[in-house]
């Protein structure tokens, strides 16, 4: 049996699921202030409901990251930052605590500038004063070369071995300095916490003799198991619409291009299927208006969801953006977008008569008829769901292509139908497909998809090699890989596929998700060839592997 | 304030051959330095996806012999298209400038094509300029062409064009490809002036590059008073260029397109790859985007690495004395050309050299000597092909400033010239967007 559990901001949701069908679902309002608690609650009722059977896998996505940085509650943290050459210091706004030092890598992974010990120790000095205990450190190019930041490390440790250290090379290789400083910094700044949550969590697990596999739910649709995420606490932020989108894939499971329209209480997330793959934010997740190396899906959030108030203001019909609570319909104290729905359309949802009789009064008071007012509010939550969903196309449409094949072969997205997901997604949803004339898919299980996405997901690892065979080097851009070629002379494209391979597989090995790489496939298969005067000096390849987002072998599909 | 708009199109499967400087791996650094740099990310910045030109929009300004797909690849319609893209976007205001980094280049192509000169095939930036005034009725475009190598194409194109001023500084003729671009090239009789060419001796460094800009290219423009002005902008007069010899750094580029300001620049040439490319795009978009840039350097640099050659002061004042005076009597020099003119058409013979397809054309230039417009013109073109083909074509254009006198005869002179023995024949009519060809022999004509 299979265990998903989804801390969202209100509620936790949480699935037992074996055999194409769920089993038990549970659903509390989450207490913000100790996750731990709301997430075990879910858990020992699903458990409960296991009867004992065998757990083979739980699958948690939380909030705590999430909430420790958009909360500014994250310990203060310095970032040593090694520019070099380029974009002025003021352009490096992630945090005021940041140090500029001494050194410079290019390009090509070669040290063109030293560091400097002394500047480097009264940048500890003045750190020492400040009471600050965590420091991330990032280098330009240092994801082709990182012996900067290894020998910045050794300093830091020298200086005093209780400070705690993260270095970029070792959160992230991908090109983009800004984004890798970034990403390092929120890592210095939520490790220890999350490591302390992770060991709760651990021992939570433990105490309750359960024999599964712990898994953590990341941005990118991908699950890690909970020692892998130790070090990276970054990627488990956002895995909340991770968990939704993938649900509503595993729910469909087909190559169609759907919008997935996940209709919560009080938002509303908007993210595309293509082919039946997610679709990324080309700019990697943003923290704090800050873009990290974080892969998320790319997901579209309004403020507007089922239980969003409709209240009167000013002789105008307001929508949103609050939530007070539930619907009437369902027992809440002022009506919402669901009771307009209800009402509008005759859905019968609830207590259908006091959607009704809410709505009146708020009629009454904008000196409008019922039907003109639920008329004005369908309009206005058809209209900014449309327009979001536009918005997203268009930006996909609008993603830079580098090749000219990618050019004269670029698609238009042709959209083939609307995923509805979350508690109010049968009230607003087929509205909203007929509007946009295509079908509606609203499964049975759609209140529930988020914790089905998390319970079902495989684990996801992508790795990208970068291999120079002039300077006879390779890294890579996660797991922090890097060595030399036994022959550079002749290495080929087809080498370096069996190097991806080979790579792919050892930091598989680190995470503890060996036994996917049979799912992994090429995404990135580039060769320069490097000359020099009119002679070829060598080659530069970059090869991308990825075990993509998708399912686990025990998932068939849903048997209705 | 609006963004900077930045196209970067490095066309990472496209290559003149494995070896050649023209290949895929020449924006691959630059593409490793702008990513790692986050410029897109940048609140100044917007990053545009690359486009598709039209063989309208080629065929607005060449002359492609057989025709336009036996001149272009796939790359080429890119390259171009994204100018054109970036060209919208600063044209309708979405930006404040633009930067496309694109290749293949072109400002070594001309008129007629008939193969690839000096690593190009079709004009990037005459293309863009002819779309703009075509789509959105500029009129008044100055082009600044800052590449190492003469923009000998770019020059053709608009030879006899007065509404176009083109100004190219570059390493001196006599040392350098393609060997033109000397003080006396100055334009067509009824467009003299607004040609003006610039040749630096080699190792010039920034500060007589910039001395140049600064009392001779502003003044330019200031007079000249463009619609948009465009930087032509090839990267090859630095230090560390393999095929030229000057002495331009990073700074020195920024600095030049901060003082220029450019509404619109196109990647031409530039074959330092590693050294130099990464660096100078980061200063152009920096420059550009009104970014600082005074932490950019190349790791090898100081300012004092090199030294203006002894003179050149001198003799660069006397390039910018000498070419504000030719600018300055254009119009009456003009007038003057016209009232002495005693034959209806000016004629003038040339043969042009195709150094990348090693073509050798010769052509027969005629422009009508008009009394109220700047003239049509008529090539009558051949040349032997790659393939062994001997093709001879006859072209007329008739640009977008035609008299209704110079249209009539224009059209007259596409009938006349099927009477004679080339095989094709084309109408260039920019007013009425229209472009024919027709084939003498089968009589059969295609219009775009």
């Amino acid at each position: 049996m299979l265990i998903g559990i989804d801390v969202g901001g209100t509620f936790t949701d949480g699935i037992l699921f074996d055999d194409g069908r769920i089993l038990a679902a549970v659903k509390k309002p989450t207490r913000t202030d100790n996750l731990q608690e709301s997430l075990l609650a879910v858990l020992d009722e699903l458990l409960s409901a296991a009867q004992g059977a065998d757990i083979a896998r739980v699958v948690l996505s939380t909030t705590l990251v999430t909430n420790l940085l958009a909360t500014g509650q994250g310990e203060r943290t310095a970032l040593f930052m090694l520019p070099g050459y380029g974009l002025p210091h003021k352009a490096y706004s992630v945090t005021a605590d940041i140090y500029f030092l001494q050194g410079a890598v290019d390009f090509r992974g070669r040290v063109i500038e030293n560091i400097d010990s002394n500047q480097i120790y009264a940048a500890l000095q003045d750190i020492k004063q400040k009471g600050i205990r965590r420091i991330a450190v990032a280098c330009k190019f240092s994801n082709r070369n990182k012996t900067l930041e290894q020998r910045i490390r050794d300093e830091i440790v020298k200086f005093d071995p209780n400070l705690q250290v993260t270095i970029s090379a070792e959160v992230s290789g991908k090109l983009n300095f800004p984004r890798r400083a970034a990403t390092a910094y929120f890592t210095a700044m939520t490790i220890t916490e999350w490591n302390r949550f992770a060991e709760r969590i651990n021992q939570a697990i433990q105490a309750r003799h359960l024999d599964a596999e712990i898994h953590i739910l990341k941005a990118d649709g991908g699950t890690m198991p909970l020692s892998a995420s130790l070090s990276n606490p970054c990627e488990t932020i956002f895995s909340g619409p991770a968990a939704s989108t993938m649900g509503a894939a595993a729910l469909s499971r087909d190559k169609q291009n759907s919008v997935v329209v996940d209709i919560g209480g009080t938002t509303t997330d908007i993210s595309l299927l293509i082919s039946g793959e997610p679709l990324y934010a080309s700019k990697g997740a943003r923290i704090d208006k800050h873009f990290t190396h974080v892969n998320a899906f790319a997901v579209r959030s309004i403020a507007l969801g089922g239980d969003s108030v409709i209240r009167c203001r000013d002789n105008s019909i307001r929508v949103g953006p609050m939530r007070i609570g539930a619907a009437a319909c369902f027992g809440g104290d002022e009506p919402t977008v669901t009771d307009v729905f209800n009402v509008y359309y005759e859905l019968g949802v609830g207590d259908a008569v006091r959607s009704q009789e809410l709505l009146e009064s708020v009629a009454q008071s904008s000196q409008m008829t019922l039907q003109s007012l639920c008329f004005f509010v369908v309009e206005t939550v058809i209209d900014r769901l449309k327009r979001a969903i536009t918005e997203m196309f268009t930006e996909w449409e609008n993603e830079p292509a580098y090749k000219v094949w990618e050019v004269v072969h670029r698609r238009k997205f042709q959209l083939h139908r609307i995923i509805g997901i979350g508690a109010a997604a049968h009230a607003i949803v087929p509205i909203l497909a007929t509007e946009i004339d295509v079908p509606a898919h609203i499964h049975h299980y759609a209140p529930v998809a988020n914790a089905l996405g998390a319970a079902v997901v495989r684990p996801t690892l992508a790795l990208q090699l970068h291999i120079d065979t002039a300077s006879n080097l390779y890294t890579t851009d996660s797991g922090g890989l890097s060595g030399t070629l036994p022959d550079p002379r002749n290495f080929q494209l087809s080498d370096a596929k069996v190097l991806a391979m080979s790579c792919l597989e050892e930091v598989s090995r680190a995470r503890g998700v060996e036994k996917y790489t049979v799912n992994a496939s090429f995404f990135m298969e580039e060769q320069f060839n490097m000359i020099r005067g009119w002679d070829r000096v060598g080659k530069i390849f970059e090869v991308g592997i990825q075990v993509a987002p998708g399912f686990i072998d025990e998932y068939q599909g849903v048997s209705e | 304030m609006k963004p900077t708009g930045i196209l970067f199109f490095p066309a990472f499967d496209w290559a003149i051959s494995p070896t050649h400087p023209e290949r895929e791996e020449r924006l691959l650094y630059t593409r490793d330095q702008i990513f790692e740099e986050g410029i897109m990310d940048l609140p100044q910045i917007r990053e545009y996806q690359p486009g598709l030109a039209t063989f309208k929009d080629i065929a607005r300004v060449h002359f492609c012999v057989p025709d336009i797909e036996a001149q272009i690849t796939e790359a080429h319609l890119v390259s171009a298209g994204s100018a054109l893209r970036m060209a919208d976007a600063v044209v309708t205001g979405e930006v404040k400038n633009g930067f496309a980094i694109i290749r293949p280049p072109g400002h070594h192509s001309m008129t007629v094509v008939h193969g690839n000169r000096g690593f190009c095939n079709i004009n990037n930036e005459a293309i863009m300029v002819e779309y703009l005034r075509h789509k959105y009725g500029l009129k008044r475009i100055a082009i600044v062409d800052t590449d190492v190598h003469h923009g000998d194409g770019t020059q053709e194109i608009f030879w006899d064009d007065p509404d176009v001023l083109f100004i190219s500084f570059h390493q001196d003729g006599r040392t350098l490809y393609p060997g033109s671009g000397f003080m006396e090239e100055k334009g067509g009789p009824l467009a003299y002036g607004t040609t003006i060419n610039i040749p630096l001796s080699p190792r010039t460094t920034d500060d007589g590059i910039l001395f140049i800009l600064d009392k001779l290219v502003m003044p330019l423009l200031e007079e000249f008073k463009p619609d948009l002005v465009v930087n032509s902008a090839g990267q090859d007069n630095h230090y560390s260029d393999p095929l030229a010899n000057m002495c331009f750094s990073a700074q020195g580029y920024a600095r030049l397109n901060q003082r220029l300001k450019p509404d619109i620049a196109v990647l031409e040439g530039g074959y330092s790859v590693e050294s130099a490319l990464p660096y100078i795009n980061m200063g152009l978009i920096m420059a550009m985007a009104g970014i600082d840039f005074s932490n950019l350097k190349e790791p090898d640099y100081s300012p004092h690495k090199f030294k203006e050659p002894a003179g050149n002061r001198e003799a660069l004042q006397r390039i910018v004395d000498t070419q504000l005076r030719v600018f300055r009597e254009r119009e009456e020099k003009i007038a003057l050309t016209r009232a002495k003119s005693d034959r209806p058409f000016r004629m003038e013979m040339r043969n042009i050299f195709y150094d990348t397809d090693y073509i050798h054309e010769q052509q027969r230039v005629e422009v009508r000597m008009c009394q109220t417009c700047a003239g049509f013109r008529t090539i009558v073109s051949s040349a032997r092909h790659p393939s062994g083909r001997e093709y001879s074509v006859g072209c007329v254009s008739i640009p977008f400033g035609a008299c209704s006198e110079c249209q009539t005869e224009g059209q007259e002179a596409y009938r006349t010239l099927q009477q004679g023995n080339t095989q094709l024949v084309y109408l260039q009519n920019k007013i009425a967007d229209e472009y024919r060809v027709i084939d003498t022999r089968s009589k059969q004509e295609t219009r775009l």
